[in-house]
């Protein structure tokens, strides 16, 4: 009798302690962790020329890193709000951990750096150039060849956004002009000429 | 123990051995897919997992020789169920390639995964029961190395039918959210409780075997599914923690053999199931109950947003599942006379 009592205490004292510790203290102490922090930031950006011809290829550069803590992800996007078209995009060279992805129009999007809340859909082409994970203080960059379709200015559109965006400067830029996903970009152009 | 009987021994103890290590391999795995990392053919879980493999094959060639060696060449369903799960195992190579070739990335759930993580449960199943039937009492080790892969691939095949990890390009396999809860809410305590019990079951109840197998799995996990992630190593600790339970069930059928014991001890260990099966449990019950894009480094916080408004919710269905894992052991306990009987009858046949 004696040691049934002893045992039935000893159980109920260990279940006691074990969903305290789970539904209680270990939840409090770990949800004050704070998530970590990763620094997106596009280092260069380089275009191949400042004017060209119609019919000629524009070789964009951009370089990435994260200046920050580990992300999850990163991506460099580079749009061409002039453009609702793939074909004329080229990926001549990159050296991210996964294969950039092209966007075209008319596909959804996540805006104002939310994973799930709003989406948009595209309405010109971009390619998002992104690395999964990002670890810490690494680089990353990309050579793009786009031949832009009409004259005048071909406009260009460059960020770099970290996740989970954990805070402000997961983002580059800081600020600027907002583009279709209401996130801050970088504007490069270039002009385009008759033949 | 004779010749004969030493090599079908030596040929259970490989394929369970084997069925863990491919089992703590594709675990292994599975966390590396969900943090992306680079992945060749030689990557270490998948190095883990084919040595598994290698061992169970071996294990298998003994079993198909002993049972070719016994008299009129007679085989014993253990010895049958382990020939399937490996020759299912091995199978599902070629299809996954397949698979792979015709549909590019695939998803947890998909055909060729399901024969395999199948043909792993049905052949570890089938080395448990070979050992137990090889000798009266199987050492307190070797009960942990042949529970364990059942209680990996097991878990496994319940992932696949709960975690969203399934939609590609081409299938979306992904159960209903609401489905993926009622599965693992389900599955993994009676899992829990059928194999934990079954562990102190067959070392005749003795204090510690139950204790270790837990242990044993806790380790696995920890090696397999947190540390990967440098962004859960702190939760280490919370993890571990979960030998309580076990331990206090341990207790519990090594110093009384009640039923309402053995009842008490299936509803215990069942109920640290949320806790056993962190982090990935956080994918399944986040599509329900929180809805947030779970990045690996935020698994830790989603989970324990949630895991106040789960554990009570879920904790009436939970035990009553523990109960009846416990009760299937109990009912497989009392079938176990039946089966030594008819392997004693084997055994003198082949040796005579």
């Amino acid at each position: 009798m004696l040691k049934a009592i002893i045992l039935t205490g000893a159980v109920a004292v260990a279940l006691v302690v074990y969903f305290s510790l789970s539904l209680y203290i270990f939840p409090q102490s770990y949800q004050s962790i704070e998530p970590r922090k990763p620094q997106a930031i596009v280092t260069d950006v380089s275009l191949s020329a400042s004017d060209i011809a119609l019919g000629q290829a524009l070789t964009i550069s951009v370089t990435g890193t994260n200046n920050g803590e580990d992300a999850d992800m990163q991506f460099v996007s580079v749009g061409f709000p002039n453009l609702t078209t793939t074909y004329n995009i080229k990926i001549l060279k990159h050296d991210f951990d996964q294969t950039p992805i092209l966007i075209a129009p008319g596909e959804l999007l996540s805006s104002e750096y939310s994973d799930t809340d709003s989406s948009v859909l595209a309405q010109y082409t971009s390619i998002e150039s992104f690395s999964r994970p990002w670890e810490a203080g690494k680089t990353y960059s990309a050579d793009i060849e786009v031949i832009p379709k009409t004259e005048g200015r071909f406009v260009v559109f460059i960020k770099s956004v970290a996740l989970p965006h954990s805070w402000e400067q997961a983002h580059y830029p800081q600020d600027g002009t907002l583009d279709q996903q209401k996130e801050f970009v970088e504007i490069y152009s270039v002009q385009v000429t008759k033949p | 123990m004779y010749g004969l009987s030493r090599k079908l021994f030596a040929g259970y103890m490989l394929v369970s051995f084997g069925m863990l290590l491919a089992a703590a391999g594709g675990s292994w795995d599975i966390t590396n897919h969900l943090l992306n990392k680079p992945e060749t053919f030689f990557a270490p879980p998948h190095a883990v997992l084919y040595s598994g493999v290698a061992s169970a094959v071996v294990g298998t060639v003994l079993v198909f020789s002993a049972s070719k060696s016994a008299a009129a060449g007679k085989m014993i369903w253990p010895m049958k169920l382990v020939i399937a799960g490996v020759v299912m195992l091995i199978s599902a190579a070629p299809v996954d390639f397949g698979w792979h070739s015709a549909f590019g990335l695939d998803g947890l759930l998909s055909p060729p995964h399901f024969v395999l993580v199948s043909g792993m449960v049905v052949g570890s199943a089938g080395a448990l029961a070979g050992l137990s039937q090889s000798t009266k009492r199987v050492p307190s080790v070797l009960i942990i190395i042949a529970i364990l892969p059942i209680w990996l691939a097991a878990s496994g095949m319940i992932d696949m039918f709960s975690l969203p990890f399934s939609e590609t390009e081409h299938f979306n396999f992904n159960p209903h959210p609401t489905l993926g809860v009622v599965v693992a809410t389900l599955a993994f305590p009676f899992l829990i409780s059928a194999c934990l019990i079954g562990s102190s079951a067959l070392a005749g109840k003795r204090f510690g075997v139950l204790s270790m197998a837990g242990a044993a799995f806790i380790v696995i996990g920890v090696l397999t599914s947190i540390i990967p992630n440098s962004a859960l190593t702190s939760t280490i600790p919370f993890y571990i923690s979960s030998i309580i339970p076990i331990v206090a069930a341990d207790a519990l059928l090594a110093f009384s053999r009640s039923r309402f014991s053995l009842y008490t001890a299936g509803a215990i260990v069942s109920l640290a199931f949320f806790m056993l099966y962190y982090p990935l449990i956080t994918y399944t019950y986040n599509e329900v109950f929180e809805s947030k894009v779970v990045w690996p480094s935020l698994i830790a916080q989603i989970y324990f947003e949630m895991i106040q408004d789960v554990l009570p919710l879920v904790a009436i269905p939970t035990a009553a599942m523990g109960i009846l894992g416990a009760l299937f052991i109990d009912r497989l306990v009392r079938k176990k006379k039946y089966s030594i009987t008819t392997y004693s009858n084997w055994h003198n046949n082949t040796n005579t």
